[in-house]
């Protein structure tokens, strides 16, 4: 019964869902946006054994947060997260140039799954505190975005997890290109 | 009787999955009991004390002790009564004999989650253990153990997992074929043909005796049965340290103990010693030093006990039942050492020196002899450690059903939700109590799922191993073989394979994925759910047989219980009471009236006595024995049914008395078995054919789901071998007594049944097997005793040697403590009586 009536809530103030999957290579940066966008606070996280998941509320849109761990013998696990997500986060560590073709290679396989055909996709080029880091053309450049997403709907945000910038931009950005809303 | 034997698996038109499922049975309850007794092992490194020695398979051959009319089938257990000859009786084996080449503990792993490669095998002791390094590396470090500083995980191996399907179907093949053998000899020793029980019977009595009362009975071996590879449990802990000066701030490691023992909670504090050790010193030594340790513990003073004897145990609440077991075991172990103690020349001194010094510590009678207590000497701290004396098949770790039992009545009594219709599941309508839905899931093989997002993976690893006692009952088997207590995406592929299975995760993803479960159980909510996804039910001849009974007798209005195990029709209302009674008394229920309508399986009525029994303490153990009489209900019933439906039964195993040669028939008129119709009578027992009906009518779909599982058909199997080893065949003792308590007859019947009980139950193991079928909590020997007052004076007389032959009896004497007062004075009056009679 609780839930209809939120449903009839979402209905009225025109809130929605959104259920995000947020993946990338190990140490990009993942979970410390995950608990910065949940508690809006820097948190030291230490390396992630599977997943974390939280909710998080902004701008009237509920989204549910997958975090999923990055080391790469896990990440044929991936898969299984897929079917309903309505949006790819994709962090990339913007200060590692040495990886970037891995990246690619991984986003490449994520956003031309079936699965995912539907899904919008949001690079975060984090880590730009850190001096040296690429910035967002040249990543997007690096990822071959225009190739490898021309079905999707994409954007790269410049971010820095620690303090924040660009964090909740994203998500701003992801709420208001979402299609259909979640159910 | 049926001259055919009416298991025809395909009858069952969709034994899809179900029969070819069953594979690998599980080789015993008590895998670690099969060891060779002569095989003296080379341990590792210095074990610190000496083990006792070998006991030799000594079996003095005067048996002569024994009222020659009893043929024994359990050597090692018998004859007590003059005490002074107990001594010399049969030597005492040990379930875990110091010589044993079989290792407590078979591996030692250690596995940490590295920042670059994510889940890796760092150590493996003493050699590598077989199989995929990362999947179990990644079983080790649970999905989140980064948010919790401490986990306990268990899981299960199947080793020899490499060799693969191929191997298995092969396996499976003979394992059908050996059914249809096994069915065949049922029959066979079913056929009243002298030679047919001759032959039965001599086994018994020579590989019986050889074999011991092993669970593997002798005739499974005979059968050149391939039992699958034991299970290699694995008790896992997981610690994550915040550490700054290492990178990304913290380290997670993971020990793991490898064991066939199905007790391996008894490991837990070595575990925590031995990984907090790891942190300090990561090397293989560490390990070595934990494994060295856990394998020098001395259970060898443990008596081995009998299969009824186990039942007994397990059943009773008593702290010192079978303690002259415990004594015995000393004495042997004394005299053992006096020996050697008087043989300077076989050992070097000090290590004569050293049992003897200790030996008054060791040699203490347990103060509750379910558990052997002993202690296992790690890094110079004695860890005490509680060993159970008799463990049920199916019963892995230290669950408590009680928790499980709470964890999902209570969202369901505050607020029920119903279920989607399942002829399988929902066999009370849509407000199915969740408990019933599970055991209904469990016992039709359906694919189970414990999810605890947010909870540490021990949790639901606890919930998966008390869902396969639930439903297990101490008598299924075939759960914990598929059941993965925790389990992760990763084997998320290999899971779908398996057919029908128990699986604990903490990943929400699988909440999301209905094609992946039948039967979802979320643990922080208490909640189930029944997939959308979920296969239908195909209609079988059993179900058809019962749609039309049930249909003629709405017509005439006799009783409406509806098929298919659907919602109890209105019309329920006569005759219904006298079914539900029996049932919950059957049960130790209380019997409350309005309950009844509408609950043509009883089980309503079931839970309700259960959360009463759970509300006012009665304690763990009091609520598995009680369900272990709802499986053991359930399997009458369903030998009932296919009597019913299909003309005979697999489930059923019985002579026909008139004419088995169990030639110890005494020859007293009307106490002999073979001579009274009234006698031959088995299984369930109701008071009228209606009641009968309606309570299999409410069952069938259930049963006919379980008719092509695992359990099923493991239940044949060991059903058969229990028959082989049961003392008393000539008499369905549980039927007979289920008379004597849910009838009313009238003298002269009832005088049939107590002449005849007495006439059968003499020797130790016969007073055993009787002693299963009276538990305490199902009123002991109450109905027994009823006879003293029973009109007829040798009746009174025969029971009155017969409660006197109980009061003798090493267990027995507990049953006839607990047995009314008034009843006690009878005895003594009759004795008195008997006595001036003789005068």
């Amino acid at each position: 019964m609780g839930g209809s009536i939120s449903k009839m809530m979402s209905k009225i103030f025109g809130s929605k869902e959104m259920r995000l999957l947020m993946l990338g290579l190990d140490a990009a940066g993942k979970t410390t946006i995950l608990y910065k966008l949940k508690l809006d606070q820097d948190v030291t996280t230490i390396p992630t054994v599977g997943f974390n998941v939280e909710t998080v509320t902004y701008k009237n849109t509920k989204f549910n947060v997958w975090d999923v761990g990055g080391q790469d013998k896990i990440r044929p696990l991936w898969r299984h997260y897929f079917s309903g997500t309505q949006g790819l986060i994709f962090v990339i560590d913007s200060s590692d140039r040495h990886r970037m073709d891995e990246a690619r290679s991984e986003l490449t396989r994520i956003i031309q799954d079936r699965e995912m055909k539907d899904a919008l996709l949001l690079v975060f080029a984090n880590k730009q505190d850190i001096s040296g880091a690429m910035r967002p053309k040249d990543v997007s450049d690096a990822l071959r975005l225009e190739t490898i997403a021309k079905n999707h709907t994409w954007k790269v945000e410049p971010s820095c997890a620690t303090t924040g910038e660009g964090i909740f931009e994203g998500l701003a950005w992801l709420s208001s290109n979402v299609k259909v809303p979640a159910r | 009787m049926a001259s055919t034997l009416a298991h025809r698996p395909g009858t069952n038109s969709t034994s899809t999955s179900g029969s070819s499922g069953y594979r690998r049975g599980s080789v015993s309850s008590f895998p670690p009991q099969s060891r060779s007794p002569s095989h003296t092992s080379a341990r590792d490194g210095p074990t610190p004390t000496p083990r006792g020695f070998p006991p030799h398979s000594v079996r003095d051959s005067n048996d002569s002790s024994n009222s020659p009319s009893t043929p024994s089938h359990d050597s090692s257990t018998r004859a007590l009564k003059p005490a002074a000859a107990r001594q010399q009786n049969r030597r005492l084996k040990s379930q875990y004999p110091a010589d044993s080449s079989e290792k407590h503990v078979e591996y030692i792993l250690v596995a940490s989650f590295d920042i670059d490669r994510g889940s890796v095998m760092e150590h493996q002791y003493p050699s590598p253990i077989s199989g995929d390094e990362h999947m179990l590396a990644a079983l080790m470090l649970p999905d989140q153990a980064h948010v919790r500083s401490q986990d306990w995980t268990i899981f299960f191996l199947h080793k020899d997992t490499t060799t693969e399907e191929g191997a298995e179907e092969e396996a499976e093949k003979q394992e059908e074929k050996a059914q249809r053998r096994r069915r065949r000899r049922a029959k066979a020793s079913r056929d009243d043909t002298d030679t047919q029980g001759d032959e039965a019977r001599s086994f018994g009595d020579t590989d019986t005796l050889n074999d011991n009362e092993d669970d593997s009975g002798s005739d499974e071996e005979d059968d050149g049965r391939p039992e699958g590879p034991p299970l290699i449990y694995v008790l896992n802990l997981v610690n994550t340290k915040q550490d700054n000066t290492v990178k990304r701030g913290a380290v997670v490691k993971a020990m793991a103990i490898c064991t066939r023992h199905s007790f391996l909670h008894i490991y837990k504090p070595l575990l925590l010693l031995a990984l907090e050790e790891y942190f300090r010193a990561p090397v293989p030594e560490t390990l070595a030093s934990l494994y060295n340790a856990v394998n020098a513990m001395d259970l060898s003073l443990m008596p081995r006990l009998s299969l009824f004897e186990r039942f007994i145990l397990q059943a009773s609440d008593a702290k010192d039942l079978f303690i002259e077991k415990f004594d015995q075991m000393i004495q042997q172990r004394m005299a053992e050492d006096a020996s050697r103690n008087s043989l300077p020349s076989d050992d070097p001194p000090p290590q004569v020196l050293s049992p003897s010094k200790s030996s008054h510590k060791r040699y203490a009678l347990p103060r509750d002899t379910h558990e052997f207590e002993s202690r296992v000497l790690y890094n110079s701290v004695p860890v005490p450690i509680k060993v159970p004396t008799s463990l049920s098949p199916e019963t892995v770790g230290d669950f408590s059903l009680i928790k499980l039992i709470q964890a999902f009545s209570t969202p369901h009594s505050v607020s029920p939700v119903a279920f989607p219709h399942h002829p399988h599941l929902t066999t009370s309508g849509p407000y199915t109590h969740p408990i019933i839905v599970l055991i209904n899931a469990l016992l039709t093989q359906k694919r189970i799922v414990f999810l605890g997002h947010n909870q540490p993976s021990g949790s639901v690893a606890e919930a998966v191993l008390a869902a396969c006692a639930l439903a297990s009952g101490g008598l299924l088997r075939g759960f914990t073989r598929h059941a993965f207590p925790y389990t992760d995406l990763t084997k998320i592929d290999h899971l779908q394979k398996v057919p029908g299975f128990i699986a604990g995760v903490t990943n929400p993803a699988f909440a999301n994925k209905p094609e992946w479960w039948d039967l979802l159980c979320d643990v922080p909510s208490g909640r189930m759910k029944i997939s959308p996804k979920i296969e239908g039910v195909p209609v079988t001849e059993g179900l058809l047989f019962f749609q039309q009974q049930s249909s003629t007798a709405s017509q005439t209005g006799a009783m409406g219980a509806s098929t298919a195990g659907g919602a109890a029709g209105p019309s329920i209302h006569g005759a219904i009471t006298a079914a539900g009674v029996s049932l919950s008394a059957g049960l130790g229920g209380s019997v409350g009236g309005p309950g009844l309508f509408g609950d043509p399986t009883g089980d309503n009525a079931f839970m309700a006595s259960l959360l009463d029994s759970i509300n006012q303490r009665h304690g763990e153990s009091a609520i598995r024995s009680k369900f272990r009489l709802w499986v053991l209900k359930f399997t009458r019933l369903a030998a009932a049914f296919e009597e019913c439906v299909y003309g005979a039964s697999a489930l059923y195993i019985g002579t026909t008395a008139a004419s088995s040669p169990s030639g110890k028939n005494p020859k007293s008129d009307a106490a002999n078995p073979g001579t009274n119709p009234a006698l031959e009578g088995h299984g369930y027992v109701w008071p009228d054919s209606a009641s009968k009906t309606r309570e299999l009518a409410g069952n069938a779909s259930r049963i006919e789901g379980w008719r092509s599982t695992r359990s099923y058909y493991t239940f044949i199997t060991d059903h058969a071998s229990l028959y082989e080893r049961r003392p008393i065949k000539t008499l369905d003792l549980h039927h007979q007594h289920d008379r004597l308590r849910f009838l009313k007859m009238p003298p002269a019947a009832s005088a049939d049944i107590y002449l005849a009980l007495c006439a059968v139950v003499a020797s130790y193991d016969e007073i055993c097997q009787f002693l299963t079928v009276v538990p305490e909590s199902g009123g002991g020997l109450f109905y027994l005793s009823l006879a003293l007052f029973h009109p007829r004076p040798d009746v009174r007389d025969k029971i009155r040697e017969l409660l006197e032959r109980i009061r003798e009896h090493e267990a027995g004497r507990l049953f006839w403590a607990g047995m009314g007062r008034f009843a006690k004075l009878a005895v003594l009056r009759r004795q008195r009586e008997g006595s001036d009679g003789t005068k």
